[in-house]
């Protein structure tokens, strides 16, 4: 048994390769979990389940084993779902 | 495990015939009994095979315990007319335990079976078996050396009982856990590392029963991450749920219970998602 225990640190990367696949949104990332903070409409891309696939995707070639898309209206940086530095 | 196993290329109903031969040649019988599906298989297998006086299901109650789960296994033994006998176990306040280490399991089980042991020695029964079956073996579980260290047997895994297999007996012979969710206990919600509390479980158990009255009846797991909360939904539901006109619902749902972040997992359910989260693996 063993436990892996690194911080992805991914989170730029990933903030990138979405975007260039026109999924702006900010990523938060807790250890292997990305969290997705979006706007309104990038949420409503990711209910293709297509979409959903290929964020997964990009998630792990990032290093996170999980992806999850914040549900709260009012989250920080909603609106502003630019990744940093772009 | 007896010659009888007959595991290689074997029907759910030949491991059937192979798992009531077990039971007769054991005569009486404990039955770790939590309701789920597995469990419940095994005890009304029992009860069919060896009757109500060679038969005892012995419920385990703590906080990491569902409330919910807990009605499914008194519900189910009434119907069928099983003896239960309910036992407190403490494995909260083991500091062990409540640490969550990887092996957090080790711990439960350890208290569950030797409270549950003694019990089953002093009326009689020298078998103890729970539920576990053959699809939990290549999933990390320390719980299982708990078992093997107080006698308890496995005989779904033994006879190799997938999940499917126990579904489609368990279809068969009337029990109404067939089609019903996998559940285990709510400490598994909580990353490994994450102190373990009364007050946390009771979070994620308000959460996940929060979208249980909102209509979502298949696997479903509500994750803690601290001030996060995670949901993990099935296939269609998760289709279904991630629809723009319905994430409001959602998200009011899993708040109510106390959390100030929600979040929808992409992928979705996933047996030992928080093992794969940390690498934890079985080898």
């Amino acid at each position: 048994m063993s436990i892996r225990r690194e911080t992805a640190g991914g989170e730029p990367g990933l903030e990138g390769a979405l975007a260039e696949r026109g999924l702006v949104v900010r990523v938060e990332g807790r250890m292997g979990l990305a969290v997705l903070v979006a706007n309104e409409a990038m949420v409503a891309r990711l209910g293709d389940a297509d979409v959903r696939r290929a964020a997964l995707a990009l998630a792990r070639e990032h290093g996170f084993s999980h992806v999850a898309i914040e549900l709260r209206a009012d989250a920080p940086g909603i609106g502003d779902a630019r990744p940093k530095g772009v | 495990m007896d010659s009888a196993n007959p595991v290689s290329g074997a029907t759910a109903t030949d491991k059937e015939i192979a798992l009531a031969q077990w039971l007769r040649d054991r005569s009486r019988v404990v039955v770790g009994y939590s309701g789920g599906v597995d469990s419940a298989y095994l005890a009304v297998m029992a009860f069919r095979t060896l009757g109500r006086d060679n038969t005892l299901a012995v419920i385990g109650r703590s906080a990491s315990y569902p409330m919910a789960q807990w009605a499914t296994a008194r519900q189910v033994a009434e119907s069928f007319g099983i003896t239960v006998v309910e036992v407190t176990t403490d494995e909260l306040n083991d500091p062990n335990y409540a640490a969550n280490p990887a092996n957090r399991c080790y711990f439960c089980k350890t208290e569950l079976w030797s409270r549950l042991a003694p019990l089953a020695r002093s009326r009689g029964f020298a078998t103890i078996a729970d539920g576990t079956n053959a699809d939990d073996l290549a999933d990390y579980r320390p719980g299982a050396q708990a078992a093997r260290e107080h006698g308890v047997t496995s005989p779904l895994a033994d006879f190799g009982f997938s999940k499917a297999d126990i579904r489609e007996r368990s279809r068969v012979l009337g029990l109404p856990t067939w089609s019903q969710p996998s559940s285990p206990c709510l400490s598994s919600r909580l990353p490994y590392g994450t102190t373990v509390t009364p007050q946390r479980l009771k979070q994620v158990e308000d959460a996940e029963h929060a979208l249980r009255s909102l209509g979502i009846t298949q696997d479903m797991r509500v994750r803690y991450h601290d001030d996060l909360a995670r949901v993990e939904l099935s296939g269609a539901e998760l289709d279904q749920w991630i629809e723009p006109r319905n994430l409001t619902r959602l998200q009011q749902a899993v708040a109510s219970a106390g959390f100030s972040r929600v979040t929808l997992d992409l992928r979705g359910f996933r047996s030992g998602s928080l093992n794969v989260l940390h690498g934890v693996t079985a080898a």
